[in-house]
Formats: C-alpha cells, structure tokens, sequence
C-alpha cells in the first residue's frame, strides 16, 4: 500500500512568507493568463459567497462555488498552467451575481469569471458543448445552429410592410425566434403601433459568446447587429429578452436607448387598454434584467396592472437564479436543472403562472417540471388585451 | 490497493484528487496555505471512521473543515493529507423542545438551525459574523461565540454531547442529553476547542434557549477609543449585562456608511452598540440605565428608533469584516492579530496601545469587537502587491498578540490558534502547553489528526 508521507510538507507550511515575497515578481512576470488583479485580490476568503452561490448548493464542492472560483483564477495568475482541470470550476458558473450583491469586500465575480474565461479560450481551454455553441453562432447567426429563416414566423403580408427606416428596433433574440415565436409574435403585435421595424437579418445578440469566453467571436456578431441598427436609423431599441437585453445594454456601443420590453410596456400602460384579469401570479426575476440591470419593478408594475401578484420566497436583489444563464444550460445540464428545481420551490401556494421576462429562463423552469405553467410576461399582457 | 483506491471504494465519488479541487481547500480566511493530497466529502459516520482508520494505519494527516470561513489556517492541511469536508453532513437530526436541545450533524450552517428552531420560540445564542456560512462543526471545533457572547458565553456552553472520531477510527459519545453529570473526566469540554486534533465530531447534541421577546439598542460615540472603553467598564461595574457591547471606531463608521448610506449610525467619534434583551419592560429599563450609565462620558447617546434600523445595523456589522476595500479599492483586509483578548478592565489600555502601535508603523486599521468580553478585533488593510507594507503588517500583528499578553489577555478570543498563531502557545500557556501536547500524545499518538496546529 502506497502511504502519503507527511514528510515534505512543512515547507508548505512555510507558504504564507513565499506567497508574499513572490507577489511582486509574479507581477513582473510575462503571463499568458491575466485578469485584473486587484479584482481578484480583493477577495478575502470570508466565504459569504458559500451561502449565496447557487451552483454551490446543488455541486457541494469548495470550486463551485464562488470563493473557491476566485482562488482558482489567483492561482492561474500566480503561474498555475491553464488546464481543462479548471472548467468544471470555471464554465459552471451562471453568472447571476447574487455572490456580487452580497460580498462584502466588493468584488464583482461575474466580471472575474467572465474575464478569466476569456483568457482560457485564448489558451484553447475550452468546455466542449460550449465550443459548440459558439460554432452554431458562427456557422448560422443563432445559438440553436438553426438554418431556416429567422423570422418564419412572420407572414410574408407582414414581412413586405415593415418599414425600411425605424425610430424603434424589437431585437427578437434567438430563443423568441426559433423556440418562442409565439413570444416574438405578441411582441411584435404590441409594439407595431408604435412604427417598430426588425432588422433584416438579425444575428445572435453575442450574449452566449461574451458569457462564455469568445469575446472576439462576439465582436464580429455584434458588429453585423450594429451595422443593420445603424442602417434602420433607430434611436431605440426594444427587446423581451434579459440576456439580449444586458448585451445591447453594456456590451454595444452607447449609441442607443436600450429598454426591456417590461419597461416598455410599463411606460405605456394607459395606451396599451389593458383589462383585469381574475388571476394570481408570481414573478421570476431573471438574473440579468433584475441584479445585473436593476429592472425590477417595471415588470411588476405590468403584471398589477392586470392581476394580482404574490411575491416568490426571495425576490429582487435576492432572486435565485433559473440556472440557465452563463453557458450552464449547455455546459452542465444536469446542474442547471437542478438550480431550476431549487427555484421552483421558492414559488408561493395558490397562483395561477409564475411569469417572468426572459425565455432562457422560461425554458429552464418549464425544463424542470412542477404543476404550474411558467409564461412570459408578454403572454399575460396578452391575454388582457383578448 | 493504494490507499486513493482504498478510500474511493469507501466514497465512491466524493473523493478528489483534481489539481483545481484540491487548491480550493489549501486555505482558508487566513493566510496560512497547505495543499491537501485529497478532499472527501463524508455522508456518515461510518465512513469517517473507516477513513480516519485508513489514514491511521497510513500516517497520513486527516484535517476536518466545516465551511473554511476560519481566520487562523485550522482547517488548512499544512503538512498535506486528507481533507474531510463535512459540509455535507448538514441533516439536522432532532428538534427535542421538551428537552430543550437539537441534535445535528457537524455540516449544518448556524443560521440555517436557527432558522429551523425560530418557529419553535427557541434559538442557539453563538452567533459569530459568519453566522449565514459557517458551521456548527467548525464553531465547536474552535469554541466560536460572537456578538452575543458577553451574556450568552461562547459555543462551549451550549454542547451536551457529542459523537467523536478518534484517530484509530473509534467513535465514541462524550455526553449525553442530561443537563450535568458527574460521571468522569468532561470529554465533551475537552473537544471543543480542540481544532480538530483530538477527534473529528460527527453528530452533536446542543441546548437552546427561548428566544427574548424583545432587544433593544442603545448607539452612543465617544470622543475617542479610550473614552468608550472606560463607558463599558462603568456599564459593567453598575451591574447591567447588556446581550451585546461593541465597538466600532470611526474608521468602521466610515466603511459602515460606504456600505449603506442610509444607516442610522453618530457622525462623529468612536460608537459603542449595546443590546439589551428580556420583555419589553425589562429590556426597555436597561437601555435606559446605559443611557444614563453613560451619558456623561458620551459625545452622542440614544435609542434606535424602530427593530429594522436595529436589524440593518447588525447586518451590516456583522460583514464590516471584510468590507474595508469599500473605502479604498487598492486595500484588502489581512486576518493578523485580529482575535485578541484582555481582561475587560484593561481595555482602554489595549485600545490605546494598538492605536500607538498603528501609527508607528503607518498602518491604518480598523477597531471593532466585542468590547463587552474584552474581544478587540482589529482589522489590519495593505496593498496586497505592496511588499514593504506585508511586512510592517506582520510587525505590527506581532506587536498586538504580545501587547494583549502582557495585558494578561489572550491571542485569540474565538477565532483559534490554528497555524497562524501556534508561535504563541508556549509564551501564552507556558508549562501548561505540555499538558495538552500529553494529551494530544495520549489520543492521536502517530499525530495523525490535524499536525501543525496549536503549536502541539
């Protein structure tokens, strides 16, 4: 039998003084691997992290979790050679920055994560079903590879009568318009009195590519969304889904008014006739309109314009994620199913849908089961306008 | 069979080996580092044992680690070996009211009991900042305690019995459900505090006590440090024991308020937050004898206005920790000298001591802790790429535990002695030290359990 001897290990112990010492020439050194420092120094171990981070809760292991993903990318920085070890780690994080709002020494994990999955996809360590994802975007325009037209779900009367120049884009996204097209289509029906246009060929938003890693693959994608904005003339662009939503938001150039389709629809209540419907819902925020943007209230507004709301277990700043966001629903299904397991227990007795604004996490919630129907908030505005 | 062939057959898949893994358990919220050969993470009793027996047989070190939120290396593997993670051994196991007392694995997290026993009208009083991760494990193994601990007492008041591994895989109980005993050596009390180097606990019984029907808060500051400590000596000295007594300088003012803005907190000074608990008369009648107690010595003195001002002033205390990059993002907070400890008469001279200290070394730092138990934690910040500013910070922690010694204090007051602090054992315990490392001879004679700790 193989014993692990203690012997050799003192010096570890000893590691406290080198790691000091080798700050400053580790610093100096020509890294392939670097993300912000100070970012990741900030961390202080306190492990808040440990009772928030969503992953962590259904893995169990110390790296799937948000502290322990901080110490994996400080150690890349320190000379660590980047290795496929770090994935299960690293491309398992959903990026719902729940860990952001509750750490106290302010560091922003989801940008740390984010950065550092650049960096292995520069050094080729890359998360297979992820890879694919990214050539179904390069090869079609949509994170599904999907070859037919996106917008099939147009009639051609429709399609020959929208407006070559517009005020107002509805950037549909991928998921509204090969898995949703009802979505896209009520959407559309809503926001056609206001003069809106779609862009005639409409790549992927680039959302999955930044989330992922592929950040100079996601710059060609948006540059052909950019080039067809600029061309329509629109000032504003509307869109209904949360991840297209925080990408035109915080990754394409400021030129644009972005605004959520929740928000929209806040603003002209009045116009859009609504009615009063015998219902009782709960909200599901997404991560990424709600902690990464702050919208929290506009699809709030929205639903009690309509029906009564009764709130889920943790909400807002606290909502848990879906799971399906940051390239886990891809990556590692069975994990980002069981996140949408967990989230459905937060769902309060006695409502008729939980609604939400975003269709990554429509299909992650109805992915995982349970007796309610999840909808998308533009199918209860629907409904009240019938 | 090796012995990584051994343990999988006993854990199957919970067992890593992975190079990312194993770094994620080679520290904790110290600065002490080790790299452990393997991580498991238990689900019984049985295996622990059967792994603790292995490891035996094999000298190889076994570390428990409840969730690593610790602040002085004790769950870190310094001279390798196996690292048990027990979080998962979370299952709360009895709620027995009648017997006021639960019984609960080493894993489960202290808020998520208490949060399990409210609707009972009941509560466990340790309470440290970590209270929302940390588990009940670790705060047995290191006698953890926390805000409430000046009328409370620490984790070691709280624990019945409890279900110990010890280093040849024997599973034994220390206590029982009875409320006292006078049957043998207290095994129970000689556990806690331990840090894992006697035994690795795997189930505890614990008593829990009525949750007060009402707190209340009195915020008072104070022209300086001093002033404050001399308020909490006369408090004391006129008989009221408050349920908390901190202390938060002006510099934790300062990040308290970049935290949350809209916290009720004086503008000026050193502040001093005592809670009282009891009915609503009682708890009402001791603040307003603090209120008197100390006004004389006060800059500012007053009652919190509502329970949710009170709440959010907690909360936000409870994290301050580790929120001084919120001043100034170039700055991390280190855990050196953090934890120390003097008898509560001497406080205004440790306070005024560790002051001359910071400012002799041009090292800021921040003051807080449970000035009611005589538990200062001083939060020392650098730039962490700054060489020159490591050092002065390793000067002045060392300055600080020899400072609260001579005060006839302690190095640590609850956070443990871990790797980061064993250099002091023999200056703090002197002949006493080698009756521990007796002991510790007596139950782990191949040293298997937790070596480089507590300066054994």
């Amino acid at each position: 039998m193989k014993a692990v001897k203690n012997e050799g290990k003192e010096k570890i112990a000893q590691a406290k003084e080198l790691d000091k010492n080798e700050i400053g020439e580790i610093k100096g050194k020509d890294q392939s691997f670097e993300v912000d420092r100070r970012s990741v120094y900030k961390c202080v171990q306190c492990g808040t992290c440990r009772s928030v981070c969503p992953v962590f809760n259904v893995v169990g292991w110390e790296s799937a979790n948000t502290r322990g993903r901080m110490l994996i990318i400080k150690s890349l920085l320190e000379g660590m050679p980047p290795s496929e070890d770090v994935l299960p780690s690293l491309a398992s994080c959903t990026i719902c920055g729940i860990c952001a709002v509750k750490c106290p020494a302010g560091v922003n994990p989801p940008d740390v994560v984010e950065s550092a999955r650049a960096e292995l996809v520069k050094c080729g360590v890359i998360n297979n079903s992820q890879e694919k994802l990214r050539a179904a975007i390069i090869a079609s325009g949509n994170s599904f590879g999907e070859t037919k037209d996106r917008l099939s779900w147009l009639s051609e009367a429709e399609r020959s009568k929208l407006p070559e120049k517009s005020d107002y884009v509805y950037f549909i996204g991928c998921f509204n318009s090969y898995r949703y097209p009802e979505f896209a289509k009520k959407t559309f029906q809503i926001l056609q009195r206001y003069g809106v246009t779609l862009l005639p060929d409409e790549q992927c938003c680039a959302s999955p590519l930044l989330r992922t890693g592929f950040r100079e693959d996601a710059e060609e994608v948006m540059k052909r969304n950019l080039e067809q904005i600029r061309k329509v003339g629109a000032r504003t662009i509307i869109t209904s889904c949360a991840g297209c939503y925080t990408t035109l938001k915080n990754s394409y150039p400021e030129e644009f008014h972005i605004i959520s389709l929740p928000e929209f629809l806040a603003e002209h209540l009045e116009e859009i006739n609504l009615k009063r419907l015998d219902l009782t819902v709960a909200y599901h925020d997404p991560c990424h309109l709600g902690r990464h943007n702050k919208i929290y209230e506009a699809s709030r507004k929205v639903i009690r314009a309509i029906c009564t709301l009764r709130e889920m277990k943790n909400i807002k700043e606290d909502s848990r994620c879906c799971g399906g966001g940051g390239g886990v629903r891809i990556g590692y299904p069975e994990i980002s199913l069981e996140l949408a397991r967990k989230r459905l227990e937060d769902v309060p007795e006695g409502i008729d849908f939980i609604v939400t604004s975003c269709p990554l996490c429509v299909r992650n919630l109805r992915d995982a089961g349970g007796n309610i129907k999840i909808i998308d908030i533009v199918e209860l505005v629907a409904m009240a306008m019938e | 069979m090796d012995i990584t062939a051994e343990l999988r057959t006993i854990v199957g898949p919970r067992l890593s080996v992975s190079p990312s893994e194993l770094y994620c358990y080679s520290s904790d919220a110290s600065q002490v580092k080790g790299m452990p050969d393997y991580v498991i993470r238990p689900k019984s009793v049985d295996e622990v044992s059967r792994i603790v027996r292995l490891a035996n047989e094999n000298d190889v070190p076994v570390i428990a680690r409840g969730a690593g939120t610790g602040l002085a290396g004790g769950a870190v593997p310094v001279r390798g070996g196996i690292v048990l993670d027990m979080s998962g051994m979370n299952r709360i196991l009895e709620i027995d009211i009648d017997n006021i007392q639960g019984v609960v694995e080493p894993g489960i997290v202290q808020d998520v009991l208490n949060e399990a026993i409210k609707p009972y009208g009941f509560f466990f009083p340790p309470n440290p900042g970590s209270s929302a991760m940390c588990t009940i494990g670790g705060m047995i193994a290191y006698n953890a305690s926390g805000m409430r601990c000046v009328k409370y007492g620490t984790t070691r008041n709280y624990v019945r019995d409890l279900e110990v591994v010890l280093a040849d895989g024997t599973i034994i109980h220390t206590g029982s459900k009875m409320l006292k005993s006078a049957a043998g050596y207290d095994l129970t009390q000689l556990i806690i505090g331990s840090e894992g180097t006697l035994g690795i606990v795997t189930k505890a019984s614990l008593k829990i006590v009525p949750l007060p029907k009402a707190r209340k808060l009195v915020i008072a500051s104070f022209e300086n440090a001093e002033v404050a400590g001399k308020a909490v000596v006369k408090t004391f000295s006129n008989g009221i024991i408050p349920s908390a007594c901190e202390i938060l300088d002006r510099v934790t003012l300062q990040v308290l308020k970049r935290c949350d803005p809209k916290l009720v907190l004086p503008s000026e000074g050193d502040v001093l937050l005592f809670e009282v608990d009891g009915t609503e008369s009682s708890a009402l009648e001791a603040a307003e004898q603090i209120i008197e107690t100390c006004s004389s010595l006060a800059l500012s003195i007053k009652l919190a206005e509502s329970e949710k001002a009170m709440a959010d002033i907690w909360a936000a205390r409870k994290l301050v920790g580790a929120a001084v990059s919120r001043l100034d993002p170039t700055k991390t907070r280190i855990y050196v000298g953090e934890d120390v400890g003097v008898p509560i008469i001497r406080i205004p001279e440790l306070l005024k001591r560790v002051q001359e200290i910071s400012e002799e070394f041009n090292l800021p730092a921040m003051k807080y802790g449970h000035i009611g138990d005589g538990n200062l934690h001083l939060a020392l910040f650098i730039d962490i790429l700054n060489k020159d500013e490591w050092n002065r910070l390793n000067q002045v922690a060392d300055l600080i535990h020899r400072t609260a010694m001579e005060l006839g204090g302690t190095v640590s007051s609850e956070h443990g002695i871990g790797a980061a602090r064993a250099e002091y054992m023999k200056a703090q315990w002197g002949p006493a030290l080698e009756v521990m490392r007796a002991i510790k001879k007596a139950l782990d004679p191949k040293g298997i359990l937790n070596p480089g700790k507590l300066g054994l």
